[in-house]
């Protein structure tokens, strides 16, 4: 029997009189076994019906993708934190003049850092990247943010490979990516995992503090 | 009176492209079968089934305005999920189901006579198609197990016509191997 024939047969190309006499009761008997296998197969194959809940969970989506109004717009871009380049000739320029102003303003020496709210030293800029080329947009949240994802990463060459800097105390952190604004993504790339407690695994991440 | 005329694809596309979302519920209602079956039967995993069924449905949604024939949008969401599913049993890090882990048949399909011997052949099925690449698995189940032509597969898998029979060709011949070898 010929292999290419019954390939041919099997595709419906050959009927069962174009194949040469002698090897068409093989084939048949193949191709029986073949229909009978996937018969079997089809009609035992639990799953076939989609969850009665999966109409109810992709209309909530949809209805979240709502295009937000103006207010809410502008409202989400002043929030939206967004990395900032600055050369350090105008960063020095800039702390220069604060300092100036503070001088002017309360006629005596800035508050040394530390002392009021979270001195600058103390957070560093970690850098997160996922590839993700079907992603819409990509975020990061974890325990720094209260998960709220509100990290936001960008693929400037759409190369699909998001990236960005995100602020962190020293120390260990839990983190995910949020893929589209609603799908939690472990990072594949991750040094360490711990479980969530709800059956998937968290992202970790050691800080360390910068030595100076 | 004259029963309700059903909407067909293209009008409840208009629908929901001119503001009307509720509308989609109809396409979910139409394709959510034949798309949760073809996830279950590339992913082996309900939860992974009906979770990248979603997401093709809901992207799909959103690329609606992008759709060119609003009649085929049945194969147009297809096609969305079947790139979801591949590149999902592709990727190294998913969560590892084998296909032969499968929920019980449901009672109402149960013949007891042949319940045993129908099990057995679904399973030595099931460990040989999991044992194919997933590109050979994808194009044997759209073929056999799915019955759909040739044209369609080569369309969804972005492939030649000739190119998908030579992988089908192969897919039949490795499992005829591995049949053997689990029977």
């Amino acid at each position: 029997m010929s292999n290419d024939d019954l390939h041919r047969y099997l595709d419906g190309e050959l009927e069962l009189d174009q194949l040469p006499e002698e090897a068409r009761a093989e084939i048949a008997s193949e191709a029986a076994s073949w229909d009978r296998l996937l018969d079997t197969y089809r009609t035992t194959y639990p799953g076939s019906s989609a969850p009665s809940w999966l109409e109810h969970r992709v209309m909530a989506e949809i209805e979240a993708l709502r295009e937000p109004g103006f207010l809410a717009r502008a409202w989400g871009w002043l929030l939206r934190p967004r990395p900032v380049r600055l050369s350090p000739a105008t960063l020095g320029l800039a702390v220069a003049s604060v300092a100036a102003l503070l001088l002017l303003v309360r006629g005596r020496s800035p508050v040394p850092t530390g002392g009021v709210g979270v001195p600058a030293a103390a957070v560093v800029y970690v850098q997160f990247d996922l590839t993700a080329p079907q992603a819409r947009s990509v975020s990061v949240g974890g325990d720094f943010d209260e998960w709220r994802g509100s990290y936001a990463l960008e693929d400037p060459d759409g190369d699909g490979t998001w990236t960005g800097r995100v602020p962190v105390r020293p120390g260990l952190h839990a983190y995910m990516f949020l893929v589209d604004g609603s799908k939690w993504v472990t990072d594949p790339e991750a040094g360490h995992y711990t479980d969530d407690g709800f059956g998937n695994r968290n992202a970790v991440v050691a800080v360390t503090a910068p030595t100076t | 009176m004259a029963p309700p005329v059903e909407r067909t694809d293209a009008q409840v596309v208009r629908d929901v492209l001119a503001g009307d979302r509720d509308a989609y519920r109809l396409l979910i209602r139409r394709y959510g079968d034949v798309l949760h079956a073809h996830a279950m039967r590339m992913s082996g995993s309900q939860d992974d089934a009906a979770d990248l069924v979603q997401r093709a449905l809901v992207q799909g949604f959103r690329k609606l305005r992008s759709l060119r024939d609003p009649d085929r949008v049945g194969p147009w969401l297809f096609r969305i999920l079947a790139n979801l599913t591949r590149e999902h049993v592709r990727s190294p890090r998913r969560r590892d189901v084998p296909l032969h882990v499968l929920p019980e048949v449901p009672e109402e399909r149960r013949d007891p006579e042949d319940d045993a011997a129908a099990a057995e052949i679904r399973s030595r099925l099931s460990r040989a198609l999991r044992r194919l690449t997933p590109e050979q698995r994808e194009a044997f189940v759209l073929k056999h197990v799915e019955g759909r032509s040739y044209e369609e597969i080569a369309a969804v898998m972005d492939l030649s016509v000739a190119a998908l029979k030579m992988r089908v060709h192969r897919a039949r011949d490795t499992l005829r191997g591995l049949l053997e070898e689990f029977a």
